[in-house]
């Protein structure tokens, strides 16, 4: 059969003169030209300021002289100053405790928030009061329940008969810790049981009916079906606190200012008074410089953590 | 039919926006404009009828000179962090109510010993030794003092008097004493005192003193306190009996502040070191208490009585762009006059000799204890020097936690001492 070859008329493309660039090319560079607002953006607010506080912590700067650079010194000056390392103790016990006591504390309140009880969304709504409270009224509020002379706690445990004299919570070394860590809880769980619960209405009914036939018990069905069901959100919600619990500040400089003597000094605590109240910007940015590490290093352990749990 | 609405493209409404606020700008008084000059200020911020009575004069006097005066009110507590962002920033007020020493150590402020000279000869000189703080080693100034005011014994009268003591003690064993005898317990404690990290707990520092020793020596610049173990030790025997004692209520060691005058006012204690704030806020709230409280200057240590004060200044921040304006801002505001109506509602005792003579000071007797104080008080740090390095130590509250290492962590005199002189050198190293 023979073949007739029509003519078609074909654009063909001109030659690229020399200069000219690809289409390939151009669309980089677009992409590149609409990136760089974000990536100036980021440079500004997140690598500038990074990178100025790692300066700072190898200067003298103080409030109104330019600072020059002094290297070490300022390391070495807070590394041999008396609250320093009560500061990573206090700063580690503070974020690994009160996670743990906001992780529980969320976790029961999402599963009881999770079952079909009366007035459920009003109890939903009302969880979120502590969390939605400014910090400085919630601390002011926890400093006077605690307080030994007029304080709600004392007044009540001493009514019941359960103690003879009242307790200075937050001015006794065994209880001041424990004390701020309760209260910075209080206000916080609400976040942890607010997420987990989202996380549990993903989880499909038919799950937890398959395993009532099974005849799994109810920690065998939170077990096996609700932990690892949630473990994605476990990992965002417990990376994105133990960052902000261990940059808390607001608890311990409203209930203690870091006392009595050295019992709740915080890091966050020791950047202020260095920083703010003494004056001596560069010590205070190498106290921040210094715990640097332990940050980055809780993070990690617990997105290893998590992982390994997920895989599992 | 309808006619289309003519359309008006972005450019077209740039055009016109531009044409509008151009006409604007050029039909405003030009000269109306530059005669205008601009004053920041930023009022120091902490007791309320004092502060509008400062803040109700800035108004008037921008109004009467024809000055743009933007004024914010700073809390005391957060002015340093406020004028370090403001420093670092480049964007400093005019003028300021705060932090006058410190600022002018580190070469912020604008030079106004003209000022302290003419208000030195037109008021008939400054009051007491204190107001020699504003006097540089070169004998220049570059804050002025509108006040003073210092810690005073705060003391229930009704309650000494139940127990049979006649006010005030005369030195610090006579307030044990007297703590003791006139507590109530558990209703009224005798010292209502913080040992805590707040700069209340300053206290500790002045009665130590008081027992002799010093922390520095005469440059201020090499730390002496080893010296001063033999005084240092005395002290601690007195601090370790007051709290023996039970005449503190629980929980000092975490008070902030404003604990003081809380527990004060609600009845609670005997005996408080305070300025008058706490008076002021009884003369409004509660006069019967008012009534049964006394005020007096420090008791006396074994060495003398140390009873420093503290001070409201004025200074201008030496990137002002209208330096006259704030020194005419400056000395209208030291006008006689005008201070007698503030110092009514203030806090602040006499600063100039033509203050001494103002009604309130008869008309108010707890306000007469602060004409004592200003006669007789030392500057800051007293018999030390108030620099760079005894401001840190104090800021970092050194006495009250070598205090707090004795009762809160149980150390040892010795191992407490150590620390507090390693912190001291440590400190005052830096500034050499």
């Amino acid at each position: 059969m023979a073949i007739r070859h029509r003519s078609v008329a074909v654009a063909i493309p001109a030659p690229r003169a020399a200069g000219r660039l690809s289409a390939r090319t151009r669309e980089a560079l677009e992409g590149m030209g609409l990136l760089t607002p974000t990536v100036l953006i980021l440079i500004g607010l997140v690598l500038y300021p990074f990178f100025y506080a790692i300066w700072l912590a190898f200067s003298d700067k103080a409030v109104g002289s330019p600072g020059q650079f002094v290297g070490t010194r300022n390391f070495e000056y807070v590394l041999g100053w008396p609250q320093f390392s009560a500061a990573i103790v206090n700063t580690a016990v503070f974020t690994v405790s009160a996670v743990a006591l906001k992780f529980v504390l969320g976790m029961a309140v999402a599963l009881v928030l999770n079952q079909r009880i009366r007035g459920r969304n009003f109890f939903r709504a009302f969880l979120l009061l502590p969390w939605v409270m400014p910090a400085f009224v919630v601390y002011l509020v926890w400093r006077w329940l605690y307080d030994p002379l007029s304080g709600l706690i004392n007044y009540a445990l001493m009514d019941l008969g359960l103690i003879a004299s009242p307790i200075a919570f937050l001015s006794d070394r065994d209880t001041a810790m424990t004390s701020v860590i309760v209260a910075h809880a209080w206000r916080n769980f609400p976040f942890y049981a607010i997420s987990f619960l989202a996380g549990m209405q993903t989880i499909s009914q038919e799950l937890y009916d398959s395993a009532q036939v099974d005849g799994a018990s109810r920690v065998q069905q939170f077990r096996y079906i609700t932990l690892p069901g949630l473990y994605h959100i476990i990992g965002v919600v417990l990376l994105l606190t133990t960052i902000q619990t261990a940059n808390a500040f607001e608890p311990v400089y409203l209930l203690t200012g870091g006392g009595p003597s050295d019992a709740t000094m915080v890091y966050t605590m020791l950047v202020y008074v260095m920083g703010m109240v003494n004056l001596r910007l560069g010590e205070a940015a190498a106290v921040s410089t210094l715990f640097l590490p332990l940050l980055v290093g809780l993070v990690l352990a617990v997105t290893m953590l998590l992982q390994r749990k997920a895989r599992a | 039919m309808a006619r289309p609405a003519p359309r008006c493209t972005r450019r077209d409404f740039l055009a016109s926006a531009s044409v509008v606020a151009g006409a604007a700008l050029l039909s405003f008084p030009a000269p109306a404009r530059a005669q205008r000059p601009k004053l920041v200020y930023w009022c120091y911020q902490f007791l309320k009828a004092s502060d509008e009575a400062r803040a109700s004069f800035a108004q008037e006097w921008a109004k009467k000179n024809n000055v743009d005066l933007q004024m914010t009110m700073v809390p005391w507590k957060e002015f340093m962090p406020k004028i370090t962002a403001a420093i670092e920033a480049k964007a400093t007020p005019d003028i300021i109510e705060s932090g006058g020493v410190e600022l002018r150590a580190r070469g912020q402020l604008l030079d106004v010993t003209d000022l302290y000279k003419k208000a030195e000869k037109t008021y008939g000189g400054w009051v007491g030794p204190s107001s020699k703080i504003m006097v540089e080693p070169d004998g220049r100034v570059h804050t002025l003092l509108y006040g003073l005011q210092g810690f005073m014994l705060i003391a229930r009268d009704d309650l000494l008097a139940q127990a049979g003591l006649k006010p005030p003690p005369a030195t610090w064993a006579d307030l044990l004493v007297y703590a003791k005898k006139a507590q109530q317990l558990p209703r009224v404690f005798g010292l209502g005192q913080a040992i805590s990290n707040q700069t209340d707990s300053q206290v500790w520092e002045d009665i130590m003193k008081s027992y002799g020793v010093r922390l520095a020596d005469e440059t201020g610049k090499r730390v002496i306190l080893g010296d001063y173990k033999q005084q240092v030790w005395e002290f601690l025997d007195y601090f370790e009996a007051i709290w023996k004692a039970s005449v503190l209520p629980p929980g000092v060691v975490t008070w902030d502040n404003t604990m003081n005058n809380s527990t004060y006012q609600a009845g609670k204690v005997v005996f408080v070191f305070n300025p008058v704030t706490i008076s002021l806020w009884l003369e409004a709230n509660n006069p019967e208490l008012l009534a049964k409280t006394g005020h007096y200057i420090y008791p006396s240590g074994p060495k003398g009585r140390i009873q420093p004060l503290t001070y409201g200044s004025r200074s201008i921040m030496k990137y002002t762009k209208v330096p006259d304006v704030a020194k005419q801002f400056l000395w209208d505001s030291m006008e006689p006059g005008k201070m007698d109506r503030e110092m009514t509602v203030a806090q602040w005792g006499p600063v100039l000799n033509a203050y001494l003579g103002f009604d309130v000071w008869k008309k108010k007797p707890f306000m007469k204890s602060l004409i004592d104080m200003s006669l007789r008080g030392e500057p800051q740090g007293y018999p030390d020097v108030f620099n760079d390095a005894w401001r840190e130590q104090s800021t970092n509250c050194t006495a009250s936690r070598m205090l707090q290492r004795l009762v809160v962590d149980n150390w040892s005199r010795d191992k407490a001492f150590a620390e507090m002189l390693d912190v001291m050198n440590k400190v005052y190293a830096k500034y050499v």
